[in-house]
């Protein structure tokens, strides 16, 4: 082996080495996550409140009246921030299928609370508007619309797919307990 | 031996000074714009080495005012606490907004008067790279202060970075250190902003004035006729003194003006906003980015295509797309514009329509996508935004066109009727 071709074999096999060396360098660069932000929300989970002065405390069927709507996590699980629901409670009337009717108790839904479009927290809304003369729920960020009656469809603007219901049902002492997985991904679509 | 004659020996200061202090610079206020934004980014470097002093990059929990709150929300309040803290950051937070506005208008000028054409073409992407990283460097810089409008504007990012096709959800973990919002975040954007944003940044704009400083400013048009040399003699006054005494004064009126702004106009109050709560407040993103959210609010939610296995949402389309053919059409201007191009003058922008026209009309679509931003507030829907985005630009393009041909032709008929 000459000189040139030496030279020339070992710069390849060190940039190759290199290369193969900083691979799992880079790879850290994807961050970390919590174990407990990666706990997912399970049949059987108790609801409890998100916000204010109840946090963390069982939010229950007297806990709103009709067409009111509190954000609440599965107990245990507040470090996964995709585990936040939208619970609203609406006329049992007015509620068609896609919604998962025996999801539901009493009037009383849960969604996904996290926007479809780019993650924002929904909101429930009693204000009627030109495209929802309903209650709704809708997205402070782009104005997502949401239809709580039918399975959280799309209403108008841009969010590309219904917010996922969370199946509930009551507990022995009107406790919201989930039922059922959520009806699809949370949040935005990857 | 004097005390220059010391140096002068030993740095052959003279060559230097005949060299580069004599650099002619054309006098006009539009030639000002980019000093401007170059101002801006050396006080936002002075006040972010004495703002970094007290920032604290962690969103670990620590008891403020008889509350938990993230530490770098704390800190921030405590830098607001103190009068030459709040000055400081409030001259910090002015001088990003002026910074874009000026390279804004830079872009503008540049584009109107036609110098970006052969051989100022590199500086022209060098031009649109600077103010991509500037924006970005101050949307890295939203998060530090972990208020409510922090969290809302980051977590709006992460869900765009996600929606990118095929790589999404492994770059936005990548750019953002875990899936938003992540005790991890913060961290890496405070090196982004704090370490690789000035570098970066720096390291563009030394670039941008060498090219510069080889190719020469283009020259008011009104030179021309003046130049007997054929374009090789350039106008202007000298670098030193005239030159750097009206940069040292702009300096100084640029500083008053920011210290003006920032001692009357609060900016980005973080304890108004207060800290991060689980709902989403209602905020819009900063002026130069209000088009990317009306954009947002434009594209229906069943607007998507599928490419390559790979579907394109409405956010995708409008985060992405939208921007990114506006981005590409600017990045390509110098290689849409057919005309004839000269090396030394920049062109009257009234003489040449078509350019006068598409540049309104750009104009015009950033305003109307703006515009869109505040379609709650307005009470428009959304077919009616879309007529505005649609027709105003097109309108405010013809009209611009057929003022500007008119004005061209009398110009000339004028001009013969002379002769």
């Amino acid at each position: 082996m000459d000189r040139r071709r030496f030279a020339d074999l070992s710069l390849k096999t060190g940039v190759v080495a290199a290369v193969a060396a900083a691979i799992p360098g880079v790879v850290t660069l994807r961050g970390r996550v919590r174990a407990s932000a990666s706990q997912a929300v399970a049949e059987g989970d108790r609801l409890v409140f998100a916000l204010g002065q109840n946090a963390n405390q069982p939010v229950t069927e007297g806990s709103f009246t009709q067409n009111e709507a509190v954000l609440a996590f599965p107990e245990g699980k507040v470090d996964n921030h995709d585990n936040l629901v939208l619970i609203c409670k609406l006329n049992p009337a007015m509620m068609k299928p896609p919604t998962d009717l025996a999801g539901t108790a009493g009037g009383i839904v849960a969604y996904s609370a996290i926007c479809t479009h780019l993650g924002c927290t929904v909101r429930f809304s009693e204000e009627p508007m030109d495209m929802a003369p309903f209650p709704h729920i809708h997205c402070p960020c782009h104005a997502a619309l949401f239809d709580p009656h039918q399975g959280a469809q799309v209403l108008g603007g841009p969010a590309p797919r219904p917010l996922p219901q969370l199946p509930v049902r009551l507990g022995e002492r009107g406790e919201i307990i989930v039922a059922g997985p959520l009806t699809g991904p949370v949040g935005v679509a990857t | 031996m004097s005390f220059a004659d010391w140096f002068e020996e030993r740095l052959a200061l003279d060559r230097f000074r005949a060299r580069y202090l004599g650099k002619p610079f054309p006098v006009h206020p539009t030639f000002f714009l980019g000093e401007i934004a170059l101002f801006c980014f050396v006080v936002l470097v002075l006040t972010g080495l004495y703002l970094a002093l007290f920032y604290e990059p962690t969103i670990e929990s620590v008891s403020a005012g008889g509350a938990m709150v993230p530490a770098a929300y704390a800190s921030v309040l405590l830098i607001d606490a103190h009068p030459l803290g709040t000055l400081i950051r409030r001259i910090h937070h002015w001088s990003a907004h002026l910074m874009i506005g000026a390279l804004a208008l830079h872009m503008a000028r540049v584009f109107f008067t036609a110098s970006y054409r052969k051989p100022r073409e590199l500086n022209w992407v060098l031009g649109l790279g600077l103010m991509g990283f500037t924006i970005a460097a101050s949307f890295a810089g939203y998060l530090l202060p972990y208020d409510q409008f922090s969290v809302t504007a980051t977590g709006i990012g992460y869900g765009i970075a996600r929606t990118a096709p095929w790589v999404g959800g492994v770059v936005a973990d990548f750019v953002f250190a875990g899936r938003f919002p992540s005790p991890s975040t913060v961290p890496r954007f405070f090196a982004y902003h704090v370490v690789f944003a000035p570098i970066l940044l720096g390291a563009l704009i030394v670039v941008h004035l060498l090219i510069l400083l080889k190719q020469k400013h283009t020259e008011a048009p009104a030179y021309a006729a003046a130049d007997t040399s054929g374009g090789r003699q350039i106008s202007g006054i000298p670098f030193w003194p005239q030159q750097t005494v009206l940069m040292a004064v702009l300096f100084i009126v640029l500083l008053a003006a920011v210290s003006a702004l920032s001692a009357f106009l609060p900016v980005h109050p973080s304890a108004y906003y207060g800290p991060p709560v689980l709902a989403t407040p209602e905020v819009k993103p900063d002026w130069y980015l209000l088009w990317v959210y009306g954009a947002l609010r434009l594209i229906p939610g069943d607007m998507s295509f599928r490419l390559l296995g790979a579907t394109i949402g409405s956010e995708a389309i409008g985060a992405m797309l939208v921007p990114g053919v506006i981005a590409l059409a600017i990045l390509l201007v110098p290689w849409l514009d057919r005309a004839p191009s000269s090396l030394y003058y920049a062109e009257d922008p009234l003489k040449s329509p078509g350019r006068l026209a598409a540049g309104m009309a750009g104009i015009t679509l950033i305003a109307a996508l703006s515009l869109a931003g505040f379609s709650s507030e307005l009470k428009l829907s959304v077919p009616v935004l879309w007529m505005i985005t649609v027709t105003l630009p097109v309108a405010v393009g013809s009209v611009t066109y057929l003022l500007a041909a008119r004005r061209r032709r009398d110009s000339i008929t004028s001009g013969s009727g002379r002769i």
